[in-house]
């Protein structure tokens, strides 16, 4: 049963990221992408991480992603790729040396790992909000305070950023 | 008093600090001209704030020195308080260290001072006739238009000079020893504007180099080579430690081969001495600096060139006699090169026209006397020699400045004359000099001069005698006596040849010194008259010497044998006085003939050295400079420009702006990266 | 319940991966190429995920959930580039930002 979800699901994650590739409107590649991190998500709660689960939907596929709509929408910048490749040999071989990474990904999944597999018994209870939020405020609690001044960073960055120069607008007023 | 005695050498190196820092403002003088003087009295103003600003850098520089010279004074009466001995001990000295100068592995060296009985001597003779020559120099340099940096290399002369004799191991001594060559090549480099200063001083720094050579080599052999008491190396270079008899006889039976030859220790470090001593005093083969040093200022020449800086190689052998006394075969050969270079220079001294060159050879030919007698073991002697010496030819150099500032810069005796008349009191004061020099009784110089001749043709109590020197020295004796006649005689007796130039008396502040100086000549010999022997007794507990018997008969010869030829230089050349013009030869020439012409010619040794090294070395360096340098040094270097330049425009294509470029870029090293973990 | 192998989820996780990579190196509309980037962490989660299964510690989930802290701190500031940049120059193809070249 859970193999057969795992192929389905898989499948699916690595159609909808073909497609938000290829996809030549940016808003589809968006939806392709939420997609994804769905059906990622899917496979998160197979591996026994319900809590990640749970916060890729509500962060990723939710918050990150309708942040992205808002910024295609607000530029209209869904269009594909416009003008000519001034580059001309960049494709063929960002294509080619994908396929070689592919490869020796493939190998390191299957050769270059050797972890054993373990039972379900002792791995049942590692994703639960329970285990995870204590080893978040216990052994991590030091990196987790410092998520949250990065964050607090990137806020104030991003409303530097996109702030209008005061100046500049009473000009435009 | 010994924890004041860092002051000696601080002084004048205070002076030197403060004249470089203010001595510019000082010369600018205070006074702002209103802009409607007339051109005239600006340039007068200048002149008179000029000569003030002279005054007060100079006597600056001079009141360092002189307070230097009070406090060696009052330290000479604190050693003359002490007990000369302490059982067989040196019991007059002081060895104060004051700080670790540099440290490295087994090499420790000291920075300290060895005040003694030879070392206060030195700077006896250092800061006081350094300081007349300081105050002499601001009448002599008032028109000059750099005095300040004169009085400041003039000062600084005086540190290094003190630092070479005060110093307690050979590190310091080197330290003065290459500060007053440097400060030599400044000074005779002063005015270097013109066209042969620079040349000397260059020539100067050069063939001290050699000498230099010799002293370091020496230096690293004694570092290396002494053996303490147990026969474990010694590594110090600290003079009281070397030079202790337990420790400076090891030398004696370390052997080192050099050149197929067998040397002790102490031979080849003595050699090696020899030579450093014959570059810094001037001796044969490396005489040849000193006269062309003559183009410095005069004041220069009589302090560092005749009273101070040529004598360092004196006071090194002094200083360093133990290991000298280890080696006969080294001592014979330094007294044989001392009486070669006094009668050769003295005879060069008879073929010169340029009257600062004339006190030149003659400065070579007594520091012959000086080596030649520290060479057979008349350390005290030498040394009586060189304080004499130092008095009575700074005298003549300081007379002869008088004399060239005073008729209008003109070197070349040829076009003097008659000059007595108009600057009677430099002739005074030249005359006492010029009979101190020719060692005429009862002038310092006989006293000195007699002493080292007594000593060659007697010999040391129980001694070798030295007959063959005694009559070299005797015969440069007379030498000298007839070309300081024939100076005398055409300087200052006869016409004056020259009716185009004004000749003038000096300012007081010129002929002070000279008067000064000239009473030290007179009275030079009570130094160590015989009978009383002060210098002797002053020096027995350092040297171990016993004061020489006076022996009348042989200085009374010496002296009449220089009155005779003094008198048949001075009677030949006021009776062939009108033979003698600028354009002509010596009439000496006339009799003299080839011979004399080989005197003019410096017996060759500037045209040898020439030949042999100068010009081969300028062919050399040609060659090196337009093949090795512009083709191998050129090429590599604008070889390496260009590749760097070819290699940047090839990686700025990889530069094209483009981030996915960048990031294909990246990827390339990921999959390489991860390609080798893969492979491996 | 028999569990899929860690080996797979490492290999799904590769084509992700690769996907991801392409699509940084082809696209030139930067909203897409941003969008990649974020199916690159995703994958790298996944990954990490499956290990933290396979080793039966909690380690990898929390650092999966750090990431995802820090994909939206990255999201953040880089859309706020991307308008700034979009006020410039009135484009969000990268190629269009390239003068900064040698």
């Amino acid at each position: 049963m859970a193999t057969v979800i795992f192929y389905l699901t898989a499948i699916v994650a690595i159609l909808a990221a073909l497609a938000m590739v290829l996809s030549p409107n940016a808003v589809h590649s968006a939806l392709f992408l939420i997609l994804n991190f769905c059906s990622v998500a899917v496979l998160y709660l197979l591996l026994r991480a319900p809590f990640l689960a749970a916060v890729q939907v509500t962060v990723y596929a939710g918050a990150i992603m309708v942040l992205f709509l808002f910024v295609i929408m607000l530029l209209g910048a869904e269009k594909a790729d416009l003008g000519s490749e001034p580059v001309g040999w960049q494709k063929p071989v960002a294509i080619l040396l994908g396929i070689v990474l592919l490869v020796e990904g493939g190998f390191v999944a299957y050769r270059g790992i050797r972890l054993p597999d373990m039972t379900a018994a002792q791995a049942n209870d590692i994703g639960s909000p329970i285990t995870i939020s204590s080893v978040l405020f216990s052994k991590y609690l030091l990196p987790f305070e410092i998520i949250s001044i990065l964050l607090l960073i990137a806020i104030v960055g991003t409303v530097v950023l996109t702030r209008r120069d005061r100046a500049h607008l009473r000009e435009e007023a | 008093m010994e924890n004041f005695i860092w002051l000696v050498p601080a002084l004048p190196l205070l002076g030197v600090i403060i004249n470089t820092l203010l001595g510019a403002a000082a010369l600018r003088g205070s006074h702002h001209h209103a802009p409607g003087d007339s051109h005239d009295t600006h340039a007068a103003d200048h002149g008179v704030h000029h000569d003030n600003g002279v005054r007060r850098v100079g006597w600056l520089a001079s009141a360092m020195v002189g307070l230097a010279f009070v406090l060696t004074l009052v330290m000479l009466v604190q050693l003359l308080g002490q007990e000369a001995k302490v059982g067989e001990e040196n019991g007059r000295f002081f060895d104060i260290t004051y700080w670790q100068w540099m440290a490295a592995g087994d090499l420790r060296i000291p920075f300290g001072f060895l005040i003694d009985q030879l070392s206060l001597t030195m700077m006896l003779l250092v800061t006081g006739v350094g300081f007349l020559i300081h105050v002499y120099s601001i009448g002599y340099m008032s028109h000059d238009p750099r005095p300040t940096r004169f009085f400041v290399y003039l000062n600084l002369f005086i540190v290094a000079m003190l630092m070479l004799v005060m110093g307690n191991n050979f590190v310091m001594l080197f330290l003065g020893w290459e500060g007053v060559g440097l400060c030599s090549f400044l000074l005779i480099g002063f005015w270097f504007e013109q066209r042969d200063p620079p040349w000397a001083a260059t020539k100067a720094f050069v063939v001290n180099r050699i000498g230099d050579f010799g002293l370091l080599m020496a230096m690293f052999a004694i570092w290396g080579l002494t053996k303490n008491a147990e026969g474990g190396a010694l590594h110090s270079l600290v003079f009281r430690e070397v030079l202790a008899p337990e420790n400076v006889g090891s030398l004696q039976f370390v052997q080192t081969a050099f050149l197929g030859t067998q040397y002790t220790a102490a031979g080849a470090i003595a050699l090696m001495l020899l030579l450093g001593v014959t570059g810094k005093s001037a001796q044969i083969p490396l005489f040849v600096w000193l006269p062309d040093a003559m183009a410095g200022p005069t004041p220069v020449s009589a302090l560092i060139h005749a009273a101070t800086m040529v004598t360092a190689g004196v006071y090194l052998v002094i200083r360093t006699a133990p290991i000298f006394e280890l080696s006969p075969s080294v001592m014979n050969t330094m007294a044989l090169v001392g009486v070669a270079t006094a009668f050769i220079a003295a005879t060069i001294a008879l073929g010169q026209y340029d009257i600062k060159k004339v006190l030149a050879y003659s400065t070579v030919s007594q520091l012959g006397y000086m080596v030649a007698a520290v060479g057979m073991g008349a350390y005290g002697a030498g040394l009586f020699h060189l304080l004499t010496h130092g008095i009575f030819k700074a005298l003549l150099f300081l007379g002869a400045g008088a004399v060239i500032h005073g008729y209008g810069d003109e070197q070349d005796m040829r076009k003097m004359g008659g000059l007595r008349h108009k600057m009677p009191r430099t002739f005074a004061t030249y005359m006492v000099g010029t009979l101190a020099l020719a060692g005429i009784a009862p002038l310092a110089g006989f006293w000195s001069k007699d002493e080292i001749i007594g000593h060659a043709w007697y010999g040391a109590e129980g001694g070798a005698t030295h007959r063959g020197i005694a009559i070299f020295l005797i015969l440069s004796s007379m030498l000298t006596a007839f070309y300081m006649a024939r100076q005398v005689a055409m300087v200052f007796f006869g016409e004056q040849r020259d009716k185009s130039i004004h000749a003038h008396e000096s300012s007081p502040l010129m002929i002070w010194p000279l008067i000064i100086l000239a009473v030290g000549s007179v009275l030079g010999g009570l130094i160590n008259l015989p009978g009383l022997h002060p210098l002797t007794s002053w020096l027995e507990p350092l040297l171990g010497e016993e004061a020489a018997p006076f022996h009348v008969g042989l200085a009374a010869v010496v002296m009449v044998l220089a009155l005779l030829s003094g008198w048949a230089g001075f009677t030949y050349y006021r009776r062939a006085e009108r033979r003698i013009k600028a354009t002509h030869r010596d009439p000496l020439h006339r009799w003299g003939g080839d011979f004399y012409a080989i005197f003019e010619e410096k017996w060759g040794f500037d045209s040898l050295y020439n030949a042999i090294v100068v010009q081969p070395y300028k062919y050399l360096s040609n060659v090196l400079g337009k093949a090795f340098d512009v083709v191998i040094i050129d090429g590599v270097v604008n070889g390496s420009a260009n590749l760097v330049g070819l290699t940047g425009r090839g990686l700025r294509t990889f530069q094209s702006g483009y981030v996915r470029s960048y990031a294909l870029m990246f990827l390339v090293g990921v999959v390489a990266v991860l390609g080798y973990f893969v492979l491996r | 319940m028999n569990d899929v192998s860690t080996n797979a989820y490492v290999l799904l996780s590769a084509i992700l991966f690769t996907i991801g990579v392409v699509g940084v190196l082809t696209r030139r509309n930067a909203i897409v190429m941003f969008m990649s980037v974020e199916l690159m962490l995703n994958s790298a989660n996944l990954a990490l995920i499956a290990f933290s299964r396979a080793r039966a510690e909690s380690d990898g989930q929390v650092i999966t959930f750090f990431v995802i802290a820090v994909a939206a701190a990255e999201v953040a500031v880089g859309l706020a580039l991307l308008v700034s940049i979009f006020r410039a120059k009135q484009t969000t193809n990268v190629d269009d930002v390239s003068t900064l070249k040698g």
